[in-house]
């Protein structure tokens, strides 16, 4: 099947079976492999985007549900420069391995823009639908709160 | 000895820019922030094909035939045990000192019988990973199920035996005023990086050279084991690693589905890729834990500790892989713990059951060891109505070097220390009230790290950069700036201009692995030697071009001085020709301890279980960078609670795996994690430039033991086994 | 872990829908359940009836008092409605534990309500509620209540022909409070088990339990209780009494207990 999708900012065609997943045309069609697999059923949230600008699992979804759709992953979190998120995660210590990374800043970022002084608990349950095997979250939950801050300045 | 501090300890003579000590942030962040990392699923060569498995349905099982479907859609090849026998021979068997290990390796594809559930049985190649799943389930396997043995009480074969003993044990229990101990049990445990498993091999037969691109800890091992599996020669082999997505020791061996992938692409001509999905990595990963134990300690009436015995039982599963048989042996060496101990009599038996085998997973044997032997000083000082805090005060090992009954040598440390500055920011215990049950607990922890060898090459370019190129390989713990941080500390250079090299066997020397917590102990100082080497080949340089004698070139932040305040940048040095040094860090075991403390509160009600607060003192030895330091440490805490919480790899009675996704098997979110002090003391280690022990494990070792005191606190002595369920505590408090 | 294959249709009309779907036809909504059976091929359709394009079958309006609910709905619109925590808010509080954000932005009310997963909240805080669910097939169209809708685990009375195309919720009683609580493993985990509770003490009281049996469950018994003027604690053990199993017994009465103090302080 022939699909068009917009991926931050640019159209993609492709041609795709029905059974291929977003996240594999993502990867391996579009060639961005910034946004990752973790478990293809739908609980690490590696593999998050933002499809209309709400994040969803990419790997829930077929590729050709996405047609016509425009989409955003994380090469095309910075628009101009750095996102706070991407600097707030560097300061904090918030990454190991990275590969949970693409997944958490694509989770938060309408988080962060919502929220100008979030608590803790609030920034908790927003990280609570992504996993990170290696930081302990500690590091995010502090890099969450510096980012919603400076864009609630902003 | 007093703990140095950082900085003072790990720069060179003539003081460094200290550098070290210092919470400098990441400079791998940008890849990985931006998009742009690499790991191995993201490499997309040309040719590729992929490689799905046909795996065991049945625990245990006779193969007694297997016929491939005679074609599908996109299939290039199925590989079975029949034609890898005379290709390729079974995963070796690494034997710990002074233990016995059955010949049970891992072969690599099932030859007529299989023995656990997701076993891999034949190999399916194709055009994509969708059509090489399709083919798999073509492929017609008959089976002839056999009894599995799911509890290890039921197994028929000891695959691991290895007992020590060691002083007057028989007269310590004889003599004793109180024998208190018990029974304790870890069950088997995920490792369950977000990253699954993979690799990718290509062979060129133009060079005979076959490359394996492989989400692993380090090249050595992948090397090691892919040369014995196929019996080639290192020359003919690369190992190639690219960023790697979290491993905790379920990435050290070589996995047999990525060997296979390396005769495939050797047969087809064809870069093969196997990327192991979520679910081959939940039944067929090796797993972490999987032990219980009797331990007895014998004790006066003082409460000092005069022996301690202990049985330990691993449910080692169907083979042994390569490591396998190391974490129990490790348990079992670590049971006199931080504690003078005099006498032991320790044994270990590791048990064949229709499982998949298991192997080390963050901490692999030390957090075991803390859990059965702190447990038993708690209920031993239930038993003589002593303080457990006192009572442990009382038989802290205070003096070092310390030989441990069991064998090792405990190199430095300060046990009192640590157990202070845990209570310290512990707090007082809350009161219980109302429905809650409170309860507070400690642990101490001893644990080995560095160990054998490791090595480095320095090099100083042209343009003035340094390249170091180390023969550990990161996966997560941020060595590229750690490393960077201790050359240009010792270089009087900028960390920018130190560009580090890691994971490609072709490129970096050989060495032993990442795992254990070694990377900054061995590869550490293999760096500090070989840059120290470089230093002087340095100051010889520069000597010569000043018209100087070496005793006379002094460094500072602008380069090399002569006595006359003439100044040459290492760039000018460089510009004079390319200097390189190579040095290899040999050294003997080291020992990290530590001290952690709980605070938990059981609902009566419902047995819902809060941890209220976890206190983690480490003692690494010196630290370089406390950031990430710290961040290793919160993240082993994080893996500890998740074992005390909600972990558990599950089976049946058919010894069938009933945890095979994330549904089942429940990580922690940020959601769960309760506040958590951590702090580090530094006992510097005798054994190494660095003076620096290990920090990667120490939160998964201390965690467990003292949330699991916590909780027989809590619960007035009863014993209760991870994962603290909200249904076994509630029927530990309701009976 | 890639899905077996299929062929995948976009029907435009709900008619044209409704044609495809069968015994080897499935319907794909917002995916959340369904994708994962696929990738895992615990689910095997040959053919993917895709009814996302049919957006007469989303929305949230009142109609004489009641909420009527477009089968396709996604759980976020539910989760952001005005009127729907307005007017309905048990359903606003049960919607917020469904999974994460990223699983509700897709997820559709419907879907969750047809996959009927025993760990489910909505179908459990629809069953407090006395909603009512219908369904479509070239045969026609029915509507039933939750106690006939609701099987068992992962089992509705849905025929493979049919669709659930629209949920109708009668308004609650004006003076009640209400409230979801659950426990679960982890934030976002599926529940270990649940309780749904509007409550006007004294005056009327609807009690949905999760995970006290195969299906979401009413609690009669304590429901009475509580209208003749019952404390929380003795209507929670009556909700309980039926299940055999110790703790889980304790657990769902300590949830019900807590909700209907919540419900109705």
């Amino acid at each position: 099947m022939r699909i068009a999708v917009r991926v931050n900012g640019e159209l993609h065609e492709g041609e795709v079976e029905p059974r291929t997943l977003l996240s594999d045309f993502i990867r391996h069609d579009v060639g961005l492999t910034g946004t990752k697999v973790g478990c293809e059923h739908g609980v690490c949230g590696a593999c998050t985007v933002q499809l209309d600008g709400e994040p969803v699992r990419s790997c829930l979804m077929l590729a050709v549900q996405a047609n016509g759709r425009s989409l955003r992953t994380i090469e095309g979190l910075a628009i101009d420069g750095e996102h706070p998120l991407q600097r707030a995660f560097h300061e904090r210590h918030a990454l190991q391995c990275g590969f949970c990374t693409a997944g958490f800043l694509m989770s938060l970022e309408p988080f962060v823009r919502e929220h100008a002084e979030p608590s803790e608990a609030e920034i908790r349950e927003a990280l609570a639908g992504n996993l990170c095997r290696c930081t302990g979250y500690r590091g995010m939950v502090e890099a969450v709160g510096q980012a919603a801050r400076e864009l609630g300045d902003g | 000895m007093p703990p140095a501090r950082a900085s003072e300890v790990g720069s060179p003579a003539g003081g460094g820019l200290g550098l070290v000590g210092r919470p400098l942030r990441r400079r791998e962040d940008e890849r990985v922030l931006s998009g742009r990392s690499e790991f191995l699923d993201d490499l997309d060569p040309p040719g590729l094909v992929h490689l799905a498995f046909v795996r065991s349905p049945f625990a245990h099982a006779r193969v007694l035939s297997l016929r491939p479907p005679e074609s599908a859609p996109g299939l290039l090849a199925v590989l079975t045990a029949r034609d890898l026998e005379r290709r390729a021979r079974p995963l070796p068997i690494q034997t710990p000192e002074g233990a016995e290990v059955a010949d049970e390796p891992h072969p690599l594809l099932a030859p007529g019988e299989v023995r656990y559930a997701g076993q891999p049985v034949a190999a399916v190649v194709a055009e994509s990973r969708a059509l090489a799943e399709d083919a798999a389930e073509l492929v017609e396997v008959e089976y002839e199920e056999l009894d599995p043995v799911a509890d290890p009480a039921a197994s028929d074969l000891a695959l691991l035996r290895w007992r020590q003993t060691s002083g007057d044990v028989d007269g310590a229990f004889a003599s004793a005023a109180v024998v208190a101990g018990g029974r304790y049990a870890m069950p088997r445990l995920v490792a369950a990086p977000i990253e699954t498993r993979g690799a990718l091999a290509s062979h060129d037969p133009a060079r005979g050279v076959l490359t394996l691109w492989c989400s692993a800890q380090d090249t050595h091992r992948p090397l090691r084991h892919l040369a014995h599996v196929l019996d080639l020669p290192a020359e003919r082999l690369r190992i190639v690693i690219p960023d790697v997505g979290g491993a905790f020791g379920s990435k050290g061996s070589l996995a047999p589905e990525a060997a296979v992938a390396a005769i495939a692409a050797t047969d087809l001509g064809r870069p093969v890729k196997w990327a192991e999905d979520r679910f081959e990595n939940f039944v067929a990963s090796y797993q972490g834990r999987g032990m219980e134990a009797e331990v007895e300690l014998a004790l006066d009436a003082d409460g000092r500790m005069l022996a301690v015995r202990a049985r330990i039982r691993a449910d080692l599963g169907a083979y042994l892989l390569p490591a396998t048989a190391i974490p129990p042996h490790t348990a079992a060496m670590l049971m006199a713990g931080c504690y003078t101990i005099p006498a032991a009599d320790v044994e270990v038996t590791g048990v064949r059951t229709n499982k998949v085998p298991t192997g080390p997973y963050r901490g692999a044997g030390r957090p075991e060891a803390a859990y059965f032997l702190e447990r038993a000083v708690d209920d031993a000082a239930r038993a003589l109505a002593i303080d457990p805090v006192e009572l442990r005060r009382r038989n802290l090992i205070a003096s070092f070097p310390h030989r441990s009954p069991l064998g090792w040598t405990y190199d430095s440390g300060d046990y009192r220390r640590c157990l202070d500055l845990a209570l310290e920011l512990a707090g007082p215990r809350p009161p219980s009230e109302g429905g809650r049950l409170v309860g507070s607990g400690v642990a101490m922890y001893v644990e080995r790290a560095g160990g054998s060898f490791e090595a480095a090459r320095a090099t100083l370019e042209p343009d003035g950069r340094v390249v170091i190129r180390s023969s550990t390989s990161p996966h997560g713990q941020g060595h590229d700036t750690t490393f960077a941080q201790i050359a240009a500390d010792r270089l009087h250079v900028d960390p920018a201009d130190v560009v580090l090299e890691f994971g490609d066997s072709a490129l970096v020397p050989g060495g032993t692995g990442t795992f254990g917590g070694r990377s900054l102990a061995m590869g550490g100082s293999a760096v500090v030697r070989a840059v120290d080497e470089l230093r002087e080949r340095c100051a010889q340089a520069a000597a010569r071009l000043l018209g100087a004698t070496e005793g006379e070139i002094t460094w500072s932040d602008g380069g090399l001085s002569a006595g006359d305040g003439r100044t040459l940048g290492l760039g000018d040095v460089a510009a004079a020709g390319p200097l390189e040094a190579s040095a290899r860090f040999e050294s003997g075991l080291v020992f990290g301890s530590g001290a952690y403390a709980a605070v938990v509160e059981i609902e009566r009600a419902t047995g819902r279980l809060t941890v209220r607060q976890l206190v983690a003192v480490d003692d690494a030895g010196t630290i370089v960078n406390p950031l990430l330091a710290e961040g290793q440490v919160l993240g082993g805490v994080v893996q500890g609670l998740g074992e005390c919480l909600a972990e558990e790899a599950t089976y049946d009675d058919q010894a069938q795996p009933t945890s095979v996704s994330f549904a089942d098997y429940s990580l922690l979110t940020a959601a769960e994690i309760p506040p958590v002090a951590a702090a580090f003391v530094e006992s510097p280690s005798p054994l190494n430039p660095l003076g620096a022990k290990g920090i990667g494990e120490g939160g998964t070792i201390g965690t467990p033991a003292a949330v699991a005191n916590a909780l027989a606190d809590a619960l007035g002595g009863r014993h209760v086994d991870p994962p603290f369920t909200e249904a076994k505590l509630w029927r530990a408090i309701h009976g | 872990m890639k899905p077996a294959p299929f062929d995948y249709a976009a029907p435009r009309s709900l008619d044209e829908a409704l044609g495809l779907l069968g015994e080897d036809a499935k319907a794909l909504a917002g995916g959340q359940s369904l994708v994962p059976l696929l990738n895992f091929r615990l689910a095997r359709p040959e053919l993917l009836v895709d009814i996302n394009g049919l957006s007469e079958l989303a929305g949230l309006e009142r109609n004489d008092g009641l909420l009527r609910i477009g089968a396709l709905t996604r759980q976020s619109a539910l989760e952001r409605s005005e009127l729907v925590a307005a007017g309905w808010p048990l359903l606003t509080q049960a919607v917020r534990f469904v999974g994460h954000p990223q699983i509700r932005s897709r997820g559709t009310v419907g879907g969750s309500v047809a996959h009927a997963d025993p760990a489910a909240e909505l179908p459990v805080a629809l069953a407090a509620l006395d909603a009512r669910f219908t369904a479509q097939s070239p045969r026609g169209r029915r509507t039933v209540g939750a106690g006939e809708f609701f099987i068992g685990p992962l089992t509705t009375a849905l025929e493979p022909d049919e669709l659930l195309v629209e949920i109708e919720v009668p308004a609650p009683y004006d003076r009640a409070g209400s409230a979801f609580v659950e426990h679960a493993r982890t934030h976002g985990d599926f529940a270990i088990a649940g309780a749904a509770a509007v409550v006007a003490r004294g005056e009327h009281a609807a009690i949905a339990l999760m995970g006290a049996g195969p299906a979401p469950l009413r609690a009669p018994a304590a429901e009475r209780a509580l209208v003749e003027g019952a404390e929380p604690e003795e209507a929670a053990a009556l909700a309980a009494s039926a299940v055999e199993e110790g703790h889980r017994r304790a657990l769902i009465a300590e949830l019900v207990r807590s909700a209907i103090e919540e419900a109705a302080p």
